[in-house]
């Protein structure tokens, strides 16, 4: 055997260094052959045509708030939708309770959820309305003058617009609603108005009789207060 | 939402705001964000008086947001055109530059 020399030991650094050290030879070949050479493709990718952008997944949490929002629009006579600025919780609930004592619910919408609602609906018109947070003031009866009175008091609630009894009206036209009296008073209104002719049509007929009659009457007065009549009046005369 | 309002406008100087819109037009975005960001707690604190209003019309007018000052004088921004960023940066500046105003007349009184 050969021994190496003691110096060779001495003088030469241990297998691991902080140094760089060249590598023995055979580790050198070693390495190279076992070298790591990613697949490469026939055909490069970028030459392929382009995959499918991801679908957007059907978000069941976005279906059911959709079917929620659909059942509260079926349900209900009057939509307003406001917008909805920040407010104090304790503000919110005096607003809720005011609401609610007129059957008038207050819902917070999502504006993606809105807007596919909308656009299946016959309500479109209303799409524009869905930018910055809203909320929806739901009622089963078209309550204006109350809903307007509560929201005058709440100036962080500003109303945009409605659909009152399948009508889209703005804001003035709730105001115009409100102020219109109600179904009752407005169809005894109509009635009136349509009978107001014919119960003077009876009146009408009987004038031209009624006037001559008095005429006569006059006559008659007249001369019997004169004092004898020459002859008697004609009858009355074919009116 | 929030990137807008974190211009902190201090609204000291200001008397009264109103905000004028049409809902159903298509260009009234970047006005209702401004108020909504004007509905601020933090804004609203710095002055309880200023009145902020919002007319909301359908007559397609441009939306506009008309500021007054406490010493008359009156900022008008037509926001068809305008981001809701660039419209609280304005007001901010001004209400800065008038509140620097205020302070050196104050100082100038009392010395």
């Amino acid at each position: 055997g050969w021994l190496p020399a003691l110096q060779l030991l001495r003088r030469g650094s241990k297998a691991v260094t902080r140094h760089w050290k060249a590598a023995h030879f055979q580790r050198q070949k070693l390495l190279a052959l076992t070298e790591y050479l990613p697949p490469r493709p026939a055909l490069p990718p970028r030459c392929l045509p382009r995959p499918a952008p991801p679908q957007q997944q059907e978000d069941g949490y976005a279906r059911v708030l959709r079917a929620q929002l659909e059942a509260t629009l079926r349900a209900s006579r009057m939509v307003a939708v406001c917008q909805y600025n920040a407010m104090a919780e304790e503000d919110m609930a005096t607003l809720r309770h005011f609401l609610r004592r007129h059957n008038i619910h207050v819902k917070f919408v999502l504006n993606e959820v809105a807007r596919a609602v909308l656009a299946q609906s016959r309500l479109q018109n209303l799409l524009p309305l869905f930018v910055c947070r809203n909320i929806l003031l739901v009622s089963p009866e078209p309550r204006a003058r109350e809903m307007l009175r509560v929201l005058r008091g709440v100036p962080q609630v500003n109303l945009l617009g409605a659909c009152i009894d399948d009508t889209i009206l703005s804001r003035q036209g709730v105001e115009n609603l409100a102020r219109l009296p109600s179904l009752e008073v407005c169809q005894g209104q109509t009635v009136a108005a349509l009978s107001l002719l014919p119960s003077q049509t009876c009146s009408l007929l009987q004038r031209g009789p009624a006037h001559l009659a008095a005429l006569l009457e006059q006559h008659i007065r007249r001369l019997r207060g004169a004092g004898g009549a020459a002859e008697p009046p004609p009858g009355p005369g074919t009116a | 939402e929030k990137m807008a309002s974190k211009v902190s406008v201090v609204l000291r100087p200001v008397k009264s705001i109103v905000v004028r819109f049409c809902p159903f037009e298509p260009n009234v975005e970047s006005t209702r964000k401004f108020l909504q960001s004007i509905y601020h707690k933090k804004i609203q604190a710095t002055n309880t008086n200023c009145e902020v209003t919002a007319d909301v019309r359908h007559d397609g007018s441009e939306p506009v947001v008309d500021v007054t000052f406490a010493d008359g004088d009156r900022l008008i921004m037509k926001g068809a055109h305008l981001t809701t960023g660039e419209m609280l940066t304005a007001l901010a500046s001004r209400c800065n530059a008038k509140d620097l105003k205020e302070e050196q007349k104050s100082k100038k009184k009392n010395p």
